[in-house]
């Protein structure tokens, strides 16, 4: 553990909560571990650790707890702990700082439950199309994920029920490929 | 009345029963909903999960948008996740230094002042209850429903503006003025799990199941929904809730704007009922409502 250090003494590492405050603003450090998030969590189940968990670890300093396993890509950002949070922390936002995080980081092993795949392939889709199309959508993510057919007897339900668009509806790519060109710039 | 409207990608794919009972209800109501010109994705959470500078810049070139082509400074947005996305990218804006880096980004002013509203709070603000009842024709007598909410609609309040985001109650009150009958339950604001439905829909079974139950067992026979990918899970996922746990649900999920409609005495049809996955006209033909 990197909380003891030599002789006992604590040894707390502020870079994770600082890069948190700076990318989104919320200081972790308020939190007082009462649980509140964990228990109203609706995808605690699913998750390794739990909010409050996450939150400790980012209190410690400990960067590769908080991004390694599952729990921040099981966040439903649903807003819950958020709006409950007694201490007035924007959980989820911080989630959001942590997944952005550690999607940057090439050299986790982490287990995003394909959703990075799927943050991939939308945004890249908008950048050039500016609309989701939700069969190139799920065809390419199942492709990548390995399970061809996911869902694909529902899928069939819904397109013979007209619910959903065969085609691609492309609206001002030139325009979103400028936006998201100037967006890369990093603020001044 | 005329405002801007913002259908996002779902209502013109998996949602567009409630694009469809929108329209019937809105033409029956006298709002001239104005399609936002040539609008874009609001980005949803694979923006959000991914980059801050677009979950903001998105939402808000749509906006401006709205000012700058449409000319208009109010807009309904059904779907409750662009909803939520376009009232945090105002929130957001707020920050003097956020607003100067994104309207480098558009390339456009931030238009100020733009009023966002979800298509319920269209309903119960700006066309009102009563104006509603005065076009009840068939009012759903005795129809027992579960108002369901989901996440966004409401929360967080400090960016929905919800004055009570654990009980809300505007489309409780739509429902009584069509002649239903709002079910006491407790899932209300509970999480459908939506984020989940194209990677990861065990998370969605589990979640859907839960409101499910809960509704069935505060003896709702149906759901009514303000929210896409909310009906998606809910009126989509029956039968693989029943596979995998051994349940029989066999609960319509409508819109509200549906449920209006209905009562509105406008043709099934027309407002998209065909089209669920859950049998919807059967459902209404033996409680005699259709």
């Amino acid at each position: 553990m990197k909380i003891l250090g030599p002789g006992g003494t604590a040894v707390v590492d502020g870079a994770l909560a600082g890069e948190i405050r700076r990318r989104c603003g919320e200081n972790v450090y308020l939190c007082v571990q009462c649980r509140t998030c964990a228990a109203g969590c609706p995808t605690r189940a699913f998750m390794d650790g739990s909010p409050a968990e996450l939150l400790r670890y980012a209190q410690l300093g400990l960067a590769d707890s908080c991004l390694q396993g599952n729990t921040i890509w099981y966040c439903a950002s649903c807003q819950t702990c958020t709006t409950r949070c007694p201490q007035g922390i924007d959980i989820a936002r911080a989630i959001d700082a942590l997944r952005i995080l550690a999607q940057e980081r090439t050299d986790l092993e982490v287990d995003t439950r394909g959703q990075r795949t799927l943050n991939r392939l939308w945004m890249t889709m908008l950048k050039y199309t500016g609309r989701a199309y939700e069969l190139g959508l799920v065809g390419l993510l199942n492709l990548l994920t390995g399970r061809p057919f996911k869902d694909f007897g529902l899928g069939m339900q819904m397109i013979l029920r007209g619910k959903i668009a065969l085609f691609p509806s492309v609206r001002r790519p030139l325009t979103m490929m400028r936006l998201f060109k100037n967006a890369q710039e990093p603020p001044p | 009345m005329k405002m801007g409207y913002y259908p996002g990608c779902s209502l013109h794919s998996t949602g567009i029963e409630y694009g469809l009972s929108l329209a019937r209800v809105a033409e029956a109501l006298g709002l001239e909903l104005e399609e936002v010109r040539r609008w874009v994705c609001c980005g949803s959470s694979p923006a959000h999960q991914s980059d801050e500078t677009l979950s903001i810049a998105l939402p808000a070139l749509n906006l401006a948008i709205l000012r700058e082509e449409n000319q208009l400074d109010e807009v309904c947005v059904p779907c409750a996740s662009c909803f939520s996305r376009l009232k945090f990218a105002q929130a957001r804006m707020e920050d003097e230094a956020v607003r100067k880096r994104i309207e480098r980004i558009l390339e456009r002013p931030w238009p100020a002042g733009v009023r966002v509203l979800h298509a319920l709070e269209v309903v119960t603000q700006r066309i009102g209850r009563d104006a509603v009842r005065a076009r009840v024709k068939r009012p759903l007598k005795g129809l027992k429903v579960a108002c369901y909410y989901g996440c966004l609609m409401t929360r967080p309040p400090k960016v929905t503006g919800q004055a009570d985001p654990e009980n809300p109650l505007a489309m409780e009150s739509v429902m009584e003025t069509i002649g239903a009958e709002p079910a006491d339950w407790n899932l209300k604001t509970a999480c459908c799990g939506a984020s989940f439905a194209l990677t990861d829909p065990a998370v969605v079974l589990e979640l859907t199941r839960r409101i499910l139950e809960d509704a069935a067992a505060a003896g709702a026979e149906v759901v009514a929904v303000g929210c896409p990918l909310c009906h998606a899970n809910l009126d989509t996922r029956q039968e693989g809730i029943n596979e995998r746990f051994g349940t029989s649900f066999r609960m319509p999920v409508f819109y509200f704007t549906e449920l209006m409609g209905l009562a509105f005495g406008l043709d099934a049809a027309d407002l998209g009922l065909p089209r669920h996955l859950t049998d919807a006209e059967g459902f209404l033909r033996e409680r005699g409502l259709l």
